[in-house]
């Protein structure tokens, strides 16, 4: 199951949400991550997993799965017959890498 | 009193639009037939305006302020939003909206004790709208819409009791709320079984799917509603297939009532299992 470990908390999910609604901070995501990053009350765990595209970590802190598959698209690409594709083979190959959630 | 002359259970799958034409021709075919037959029934019941329930997907609120239920108020419904039009990969659109419609409902679920949020700006539309707006060419059709997304998926989100709750109440405010003579329209817009953003992100359970689409299409909604359970969608694709509650909530404003299916597919690349239902209302 996806939502044992769920945690409304985490100040991720309003990053991701942002990064939909906001088509400059999105540019600003992909040319200076961290400054972004920067803006957001992240746990230093939560930072870390996003800074090393560690999903299973992400989760396993609580991290919403239809914002982590968000989240993915937004660095790996959101097109749905190219970038769209990889970001769902890269998720999914950080999530079964360990962990117990899911 | 109005009239409920259409109900229909609908996928919504992105990759329906965007890998179609990648897709195998027996695959094709089920998609065509299922929304061929989906419009040639909607031109058949001629409705005023279509209220549509649809997951919200996350895409118009925080996490932290999460409404389970939100109107939209707009007189036009344009979308997609722009950062999911290469996902969909479908055309952009403008549909006509119905605010006197929307704010009835607003109304008329209060009334009923039904809590929702309504919002009079153009909502964020992903696929849930999206797509079948465009397969069904409802921008161009003069039916007016009343988007309705639902919360399927921010824990803890309304179980399949409380959605039929909420149809029924739906189904009473048509009757008894809305202008005499109105033609009143419902889809509930959702995917069968998928995980979105889960591990199981290419899982799709054909067994789940069939029976769901059988027992949508028997009526027996007392079956519907003890076995239709959250647990039960999750173990079917955590975070997706729960959206099949906008489907309930058409079911319970129509109450029992047979339908049939166009057909069933899969296909791994759609990351969804892709199947309809309409409940015909005209010859009841």
């Amino acid at each position: 199951m996806g939502f044992e470990n769920f945690d409304p908390s985490l100040a991720g999910h309003d990053l991701v949400q942002d990064l939909k609604w906001d088509k400059e901070l999105r540019a600003l995501f992909a040319c200076d991550e961290a400054a972004v990053l920067d803006r957001y009350a992240l746990r230093p765990e939560e930072r870390k997993a996003i800074e090393e595209r560690d999903f299973r970590t992400l989760y396993d802190l609580g991290f919403h799965p239809y914002l982590g598959g968000q989240l993915a698209r937004f660095i790996y690409g959101n097109d749905a017959g190219g970038g769209a594709i990889t970001a769902v083979n890269k998720l999914v190959e950080s999530l079964q890498r360990k962990g117990t959630s899911t | 009193m109005a009239e409920i002359v259409y109900a229909a259970g609908i996928p919504h799958a992105p990759a329906i639009v965007g890998l179609f034409s990648k897709a195998p021709p027996e695959t094709q075919k089920v998609v065509e037939d299922t929304y061929n037959g989906l419009v040639r029934e909607l031109k058949a019941a001629q409705p005023d305006v279509l209220i549509i329930f649809a997951n919200d997907h996350l895409t118009n609120s925080r996490i932290s302020a999460y409404p389970d239920f939100l109107i939209g108020m707009a007189e036009k419904h344009a979308g997609p939003h722009e950062w999911f039009k290469p996902w969909i990969g479908c055309r952009d659109y403008v549909a006509k909206g119905s605010p006197e419609v929307a704010a009835a409902l607003f109304r008329g679920m209060t009334k009923r004790g039904i809590r929702m949020n309504a919002e009079r700006r153009n909502l964020n539309f992903d696929d849930n709208i999206s797509v079948p707006v465009t397969l069904m060419d409802l921008d161009t059709s003069g039916i007016a819409i009343v988007p309705v997304l639902q919360n399927c998926t921010v824990p803890p989100f309304p179980d399949q009791h409380r959605c039929y709750a909420v149809g029924q109440a739906v189904g009473d405010f048509i009757r008894n709320d809305l202008p005499v003579g109105m033609r009143v329209g419902l889809i509930g817009s959702g995917g069968l079984s998928h995980e979105p953003g889960g591990a199981r992100y290419y899982f799709i359970d054909e067994e789940f799917d069939r029976w769901f689409l059988d027992l949508c299409a028997s009526g027996d909604h007392r079956r519907l509603l003890k076995e239709l359970t959250i647990e039960r969608m999750e173990a079917s694709g955590s975070g997706g297939t729960a959206e099949l509650l906008a489907w309930v909530v058409v079911q319970g404003a129509i109450g029992e009532r047979v339908g049939h299916s166009f057909g069933y597919t899969i296909h791994k690349d759609f990351r969804c299992g892709v199947g309809a239902v309409s409940w015909p209302m005209m010859a009841a």
